[in-house]
Parts: structure tokens; C-alpha cells; sequence
């Protein structure tokens, strides 16, 4: 990925990939948009590069837009029927079924109620309909998704949960060599934490959200300073 | 009260429920404040009469003052108006049903209604311009730009600062010609207070006693009642809003007020404070806050508490001392008959209670207060308004210009 940061404002035509789209396959990620000949970014923020043919627009957005596969944190709002609707941060409810859960039957329900935060993953997702969610994976287990109990849970933009997850990301490492730690994170913008004592839970969460203003320089600083969090 | 509340706000899921309840209950917040330790509040005040900035933390609110010429209502003839309008169209993002909104702008709107208008802290009447003729209208416009909890003191503090540093033209009446002066003509007329309240919040949980102070978003959502008490700075009740389903008892509840009293108190002193600073940069001409994008976001015109009341605190403060000399002695008498009369846990709570650094605290008013959780939230402090008239008397022949001296002067000698 490249660090050259050219920002864009939606509307804006883009050139460059044009061009490059003449001599090579090219990708259009998020914020990006293809109009007859021409690439016009649809949204605002630095332009991002990936060798060799891939470009998107990484945008400060806090609503989340589902798209299959991904994982996200979800709280049940209500039962209803044989589904559970789930807010996940998008702009229409999801949905689960009962019987999206590991051994999960009609006479065995999961016990969820109004207010429970599932780890989940999006089964398929459209503009038209409601996203649906699924707890078990191909073969039935569930892995790592399901019911999150205990622990805190907070909000902070899809940027801050995109950056956690990526592979080379050093933020989670860097904790880790302080404490350890449990962690969920959603790319809807959702993290889950859990740390041995409440203090230390309290003190990774404000480590987390004090990134949300910082840049990358001052993750290890951050991190560094996780001993202060834990004194205040 | 879970179903009908949105999910974009903290607070509303489970874990973070019980997890707040477990931070509660081991003493622990999550800016790591104590208990009973609050925000920093900043003021800053805009260029026009009237506009005031606050924050306190992340919660930001602004509020306007404007006046007009109108008609009075016929029931009160020789009285000006006073409108207060909230506008909460800065966090609609957190009101997903319409439900919420309007529940969060009409507990808002009216704790500010009872807190202004019912305790009648501003002298109507001397807004008055022609009976049943002309009076003036006061109208204040309550923007709150981001809620991060505690709205409710954030938008006190900004309507009590504003209405402090709202000035009104001057107006003559003759001949049933109304003229109103502009400012190069005649200097234009602060208004009039009876006494000045502002508000402290508190939340109470069901799984620990000690009540929290200055919550957060998170902190409020969790919360199981939120307790909100106005006083003014004569230590007087001016409204009590306490709800919720957490068990309370008339100990956490007077342990609350008489820290609120204190609180209250010495936010009012910070606002005058930083209305008296701001008077003096306004006078040498300094350069005012142009705009609103400087009023919200310019640090250097902001006046924060913390500074303020500590650089106060440094100087040698020799009315309170006075004031505690005073109480002392004539207050000793009537603390026996109180022993009689109060219940014990009352009598306790002035010895255990850590954070109480109200011992000061008049003791023929603690038995004023003691009265008053009992005739519950609409109470309007009968006894005060007794006082208050005698305020008011004593104000009246010196009309504007009320130092922060002359006032506990004045408070000091009804005590005595």
C-alpha cells in the first residue's frame, strides 16, 4: 500500500486510474465509482493504492454499510417470531435466526434477550433487503462468533475498527506486551474488551479511543503509555 | 424505557450496563475522576451581549440571548417574559425515534423552565417598560451542539452565564411614543437578578450508595435514577428532579444537595468571575471572538473553572472565614435543637461524609433543606421566596452593579 495521500472530494474525476486503466485490469474499491469512461471518486478523504491494480477512497465514516462475510457486533433489539432483529450500526436493522447459532434446534432456542451484544458474521447483504446475520460457520461451529457476555463495549469510527484488523497493524501487538487482554472487533465500528480486572479493562478502552485522534506515529506512544492509563 | 431507547448511543447494551455497574461499584470512572469530581467547565463569550459558548468535556452548548418589545400577558400586566427555547438539533444523530428527541427537550426545556422562570431568578418586572403596554421579552435559545452527558447542567450554567451577560437596550416611554436607544445613544442595561441558580446532576446506581456526579453519556444511559438539583447561590432549592428506579434514601439525597449547594455556589462565583474578566477585555478593546466557528472552537478567549476557581482559591479569602466565625457562634444553639429534631443518619452523614466540604454551611438552612425532599420536586422553597423578597428589598435601592462582595455581605447579615 502506498503512502501517498492525494485527497479527493466526491465528485472529483480521477485521472490517474483512468490513464492506468487503459494499459491494465484495474480495481474500484469503496468511495469510488465507474461512469462510462470515467472514475469519479464518491466520497471524501486521502486516496489509497494497492499494487497492482487497486484503488479506494478511505473515508472517516462511523455508519457502517454491511457487505457479505463481515464479521460485526451487533445488540439484540427484539424477538421477533423466529428471528432476533439486531442493530448493527446500519441504517436498517439485521436480522438472525434462532437457528443461526451452534446446536441450535426449533426446540432448542438460544437464550437471547433485548440487549445482548452478538459477535456475528454477515451472511448476505443488498441495498433492497435487510442484511442477515449468522453465528456458525459453514460446517455448523461456531468459532469464535456468538454471544458476547461481560466485558465493555464501545463505539468509535469504522477507520479505528478497520485499522485493528488490519494484518500489519502494530496497535494490538504493542497492548499485548503490556496486557493480557480479550478482545472483538467489528468492522461496523465496534470493540469488545475484556481484561482480567475492571481497571485494566477501563484503561485498554481509553487506549483504544485515544487512537481514534492520533495518527500512526503515535500508536507506540500510546501503547507505550498504557501503564498511565492504568494508574489514573 | 430499554425498548423505545435507541441503540447509537453508549449505554444501551448489556455489557456496558453491568460493566458501568461493576465500575461504580469498585469507585472507578472511566476519565478517572473520582466519585465527586467534575468536569472542567469553560465559558466563552461571543462578541454580541448574550452569547455564551460552554463545555464541559465534550458536551457543548450555546446559548443566545434576544430581546424584543412585546405585549404582556394579561394575567401578569407589569411583568416582562421570558421565553426559554432548547434546540437539540446539534445530537439529532442520537435520536433514531422521535420519542427520544422529545423526551430528551421537554425534560431539558422544563427543568430550565423551573429552574429560570418558576424560581423567578430574573426580575421580570423590572422589564416592564408601560403597563399592560409594552415590556420587554427575553428570549433564550439553548443550542446544544454535542451531548457527552450532563446536558442538563451544561445548558444551566450556559443560560445563567448568558442571561448574566445579556445586555438590553435602554427604552423610554412618553406620550405613547416608545423609543428605544441604541448603544452609541445610551449604554445599554444589564438585567435584573433576584438570585442566581444553576444546576448539579447526579447519578445513582443499584449496586453501590455513592451517588456520581457530572456523568458522562455512558455514565447517564447506565445510570438507574439521575437526580438533578438546581440551587441558587444563596444555597437555596430552586428545583429537584429525581427519578429512576434506583432506591433512594433521604440521606443520599441531602449528602447530593448539600455538595450541589457548594458546587452550585462556587459555579456561580466562576461565572461571575469570567463575566467580570470578560468585562475588562472588553473594556481595553481587546479583540473579541469573531463568529461562531472561533466561539466553539477558539482556545484562547475560554475562561475554564479549574483555572479560575484555583487562582482564586490562592488569594486570601477573607469573607467565607468571616462567614464561618459568624456561623459558628450563632449557629451553635440551633444545632442542638436540630439534634432533636433531625434524624441521626442526617446528624452522621455531616461527620462521615468525605466529600462534604460544606460544613460552613449555615445550619438554620440545613434545617430549611432537610424540609424540602419531603414536599418533593415541586417545591419551591416557600421559606426562600421570604428571603428572596428581602433580597430583593435590600437590592433595590442599589439596583445594578451587584459584586460578588456586597453579596455574601449581604447573605452574612441575614444569618445573623
Amino acid at each position: 500500500m502506498s503512502t501517498t495521500s492525494t485527497i479527493v472530494m466526491p465528485g472529483e474525476r480521477i485521472a490517474a486510474i483512468e490513464e492506468l486503466a487503459k494499459s491494465k485490469r484495474v480495481i474500484l474499491g469503496p468511495g469510488l465509482r465507474r461512469l462510462d469512461d470515467t472514475v469519479v471518486a464518491s466520497k471524501a478523504g486521502p486516496l489509497r493504492h494497492k499494487e497492482p491494480g487497486t484503488f479506494w477512497v478511505d473515508n472517516y465514516q462511523r455508519r457502517y454499510i454491511p457487505a457479505r462475510g463481515d464479521l460485526v457486533l451487533g445488540i439484540v433489539r427484539a424477538k421477533a417470531g423466529d428471528l432476533y432483529r439486531v442493530d448493527i450500526g446500519a441504517a436498517d436493522t439485521a436480522s438472525i435466526s434462532y437457528l443461526a447459532f451452534e446446536a441450535a434446534t426449533k426446540k432448542n432456542r438460544p437464550d437471547l434477550n433485548p440487549g445482548d451484544l452478538i459477535y456475528a458474521r454477515v451472511l448476505n447483504a443488498s441495498a433492497d433487503i435487510e442484511p442477515e446475520l449468522v453465528c456458525v460457520n459453514s460446517v455448523g461451529k461456531r468459532g469464535k462468533l456468538g454471544v458476547l457476555a461481560e466485558g465493555f463495549f464501545f463505539k468509535c469510527s469504522l477507520n479505528l475498527g478497520r485499522m485493528l484488523l488490519r494484518e500489519n497493524c502494530p496497535v494490538l501487538g504493542a497492548l499485548t506486551r503490556e496486557l493480557p487482554y480479550e478482545i472483538a472487533v467489528g468492522v461496523n465500528g465496534r470493540i469488545w474488551l475484556k481484561a482480567h480486572s475492571l481497571k485494566e479493562t477501563v484503561a485498554l478502552a481509553n487506549a483504544i479511543s485515544a487512537l481514534e485522534q492520533s495518527g500512526c506515529a503515535e500508536i507506540d506512544k500510546i501503547c507505550g503509555n498504557l501503564g498511565d492509563f492504568l494508574q489514573t | 424505557m430499554f425498548m423505545n431507547s435507541n441503540l447509537f448511543e453508549p449505554g444501551k447494551s448489556k455489557p456496558e450496563r453491568s460493566f458501568v455497574q461493576l465500575a461504580v461499584k469498585q469507585n472507578q470512572r472511566f476519565d478517572g475522576r473520582r466519585s465527586n469530581e467534575c468536569r472542567d467547565v469553560e465559558l466563552t463569550f461571543g462578541a454580541d451581549w448574550g452569547t455564551v459558548a460552554v463545555s464541559m468535556g465534550d458536551t457543548k452548548v450555546l446559548t443566545h440571548v434576544t430581546c424584543d418589545m412585546g405585549a404582556p400577558a394579561t394575567s401578569r400586566p407589569n411583568e416582562g417574559k421570558l421565553q426559554l427555547n432548547v434546540n437539540l438539533g446539534g445530537v439529532a444523530f442520537l435520536d433514531e425515534v422521535q420519542t427520544t428527541h422529545d423526551q430528551r427537550s421537554l425534560t431539558l426545556n422544563s427543568l430550565l423552565e423551573r429552574t429560570f422562570r418558576s424560581s423567578r431568578s430574573v426580575d421580570l418586572e423590572s422589564l416592564c417598560v408601560a403597563a399592560e403596554q409594552h415590556v420587554w421579552c427575553i428570549r433564550v435559545d439553548v443550542n446544544v451542539l454535542n451531548h457527552d452527558g450532563n446536558l442538563y447542567d451544561a445548558s444551566t450554567i450556559a443560560t445563567l452565564a448568558a442571561l448574566m451577560h445579556f445586555r438590553r437596550p435602554d427604552v423610554t416611554f412618553t406620550d405613547d411614543e416608545l423609543r428605544i436607544y441604541t448603544e452609541k445613544e445610551r449604554e445599554f442595561i444589564p438585567l435584573l437578578f433576584l438570585h442566581y441558580p444553576v444546576s448539579v446532576t447526579y447519578c445513582i446506581y443499584k449496586s453501590s450508595g455513592q451517588p456520581i456526579v457530572d456523568p458522562t453519556l455512558l455514565e447517564e444511559n447506565a445510570a438507574d435514577s439521575v437526580i438533578v438539583l438546581s440551587f441558587n447561590s444563596y444555597q437555596e432549592l430552586c428545583s429537584l428532579n429525581a427519578g429512576g428506579t434506583a432506591p433512594t434514601n433521604v440521606r443520599t439525597i441531602m449528602q447530593c444537595a448539600r455538595n450541589a449547594a457548594t458546587r452550585c455556589k462556587s459555579l456561580v462565583d466562576f461565572v461571575r468571575k469570567a463575566l467580570l474578566l470578560d468585562e475588562e477585555r472588553r473594556l481595553q478593546g481587546g479583540r473579541l471572538v469573531n463568529g461562531l466557528v472561533a466561539l466553539i472552537g477558539n482556545t484562547q478567549h475560554k475562561l475554564s473553572f479549574n483555572k479560575l476557581m484555583s487562582c482564586q482559591k490562592q488569594e486570601p479569602q477573607p469573607a467565607p472565614t468571616e462567614k464561618m466565625e459568624l456561623d459558628n457562634e450563632s449557629s451553635e444553639k440551633p444545632e442542638v435543637e436540630e439534634i432533636e429534631v433531625k434524624e441521626e443518619p442526617s446528624k452522621q452523614e455531616t461527620g462521615d461524609a468525605p466529600m462534604d466540604s460544606s460544613g460552613w454551611l449555615p445550619q438554620d438552612e440545613d434545617s430549611q433543606e432537610l424540609s424540602i425532599p419531603s414536599d418533593a420536586s415541586t417545591s419551591k422553597a416557600g421559606k426562600g421566596k421570604q428571603n428572596r423578597s428581602k433580597n430583593k428589598a435590600n437590592k433595590k435601592p442599589q439596583q445594578k452593579k451587584q459584586t460578588d462582595h456586597s453579596d455574601s455581605e449581604e447573605e452574612a447579615r441575614q444569618y445573623i
